[in-house]
């Protein structure tokens, strides 16, 4: 299911690659979905709909959360998440101005996909 | 952060990995239940408060993907890995090239055997006291008296047994793995002042499951808080 929040004229095209990029992620095998969060717009692709609204506070809380630590312990700018659990994974990053979360099987090669965005 | 023997120990190999592995800019290992065990040297207290609060938001909203294993963040100046070791979390901040296979073995060899070793040889078990941060409400009337009360649940979750040895020996005898009830608490404020009270469990159906502590009023003053406030309680084990 795809739901685009807004309509805007932001038609960048590093957007509309990395876009590109992920209509193929989403077919890979063990991809569960994707969530997308521009200034403007949001486009989130994910297998179960049912779970859009949770699965968006737990990006917002990944990016909340490593803002926060990365502040206290003077790392610098987030570059790239991984927030693992028994069978599931998200990989979240910031990439164009946009907030990326990409949630996955465990088995995903979560290297691979960042390598393959960034 | 906690002082017993195990602690201290845990501090000492910390702050000798943090030396023998420069790339370590900040190290510290907490419990499940959100307790600060210990951390390096150089890294305050404050700093691993702000951390772990942080941590444990993320945590909350984790539940939705099942519970967390593993986080790690990349950033501009360094990384920062946070794993599971038995019931705690080790947080390791390193710079931004640190050795993967060095920090690999932190992780997953150094700091699990250290953690074997102590259970086994330290003279007494780690002693984890879970604080709670608790909303103050104010006690006034001729009954008010001078003990403060707290959420049956919290004074019961205070009184399981942490103690994995003990654990194991309940699981073998069959006997109940618990210590005895709390009958004081420690409270701190946010200003620095402290007390030790004696504490009952909130009597009033409404204000039950709010994650209040009811101080009465003389006490509120003496310890210079308001209604609102927030303190850190502890049990007086």
């Amino acid at each position: 299911m795809l739901v685009k929040n807004s309509e805007t004229d932001d038609t960048e095209n590093d957007v509309e690659k990395m876009l590109e990029k992920l209509q193929e992620i989403k077919d890979q095998e063990g991809i569960i979905g994707y969530i997308l969060r521009g200034p403007k717009k949001a486009s989130i692709d994910l297998k179960d709909p049912k779970k859009i609204i949770d699965y968006a506070v737990l990006s917002s809380a990944a990016f909340d959360a490593s803002n926060n630590m990365t502040e206290t312990l003077q790392m610098g700018e987030v570059n790239k998440i991984v927030v693992e659990s028994e069978e599931t994974k998200l990989l979240s990053m910031n990439i164009n101005n946009h907030r990326l979360s990409i949630f996955m099987e465990k088995s995903v090669d979560h290297n691979k996909l960042y390598r393959n965005l960034k | 952060m906690n002082r017993d023997p195990y602690a201290i120990a845990l501090n000492s190999a910390l702050t000798e990995i943090k030396k023998a592995y420069p790339d370590i800019t900040h190290s510290f290992i907490f419990t499940k239940n959100g307790t600060i065990i210990t951390g390096d040297q150089e890294t305050d207290e404050k700093t691993m408060n702000n951390v772990l609060e942080s941590f444990e938001n993320l945590k909350e909203k984790t539940k939705t993907i099942g519970n967390l294993k593993s986080f790690s963040i990349t950033a501009k100046n360094g990384k920062l890995t946070l794993s599971n070791i038995n019931d705690m979390h080790l947080l390791l901040a390193t710079s931004k090239n640190a050795d993967k296979n060095h920090i690999y073995a932190i992780t997953h060899v150094i700091i699990p055997t250290i953690l074997k070793t102590l259970e086994t040889f330290a003279p007494t078990p780690l002693q984890v006291t879970p604080q709670k941060k608790l909303v103050v409400d104010t006690l006034s009337g001729f009954f008010a008296g001078d003990s403060v009360q707290i959420d049956v649940e919290i004074l019961n979750d205070w009184t399981k047994n942490n103690d994995p040895r003990s654990r194991v020996k309940a699981a073998i005898t069959g006997e109940q793995n618990m210590q005895e009830s709390i009958d004081q608490v420690h409270i701190e404020t946010f200003g620095g002042n402290s007390t030790l009270c004696k504490v009952k469990e909130i009597n009033d159906q409404n204000l039950k499951g709010k994650n209040m502590i009811r101080i009465p009023e003389k006490l509120c003053r003496t310890l210079d808080i308001n209604k609102g406030d927030l303190v850190k309680v502890k049990p007086a084990l």
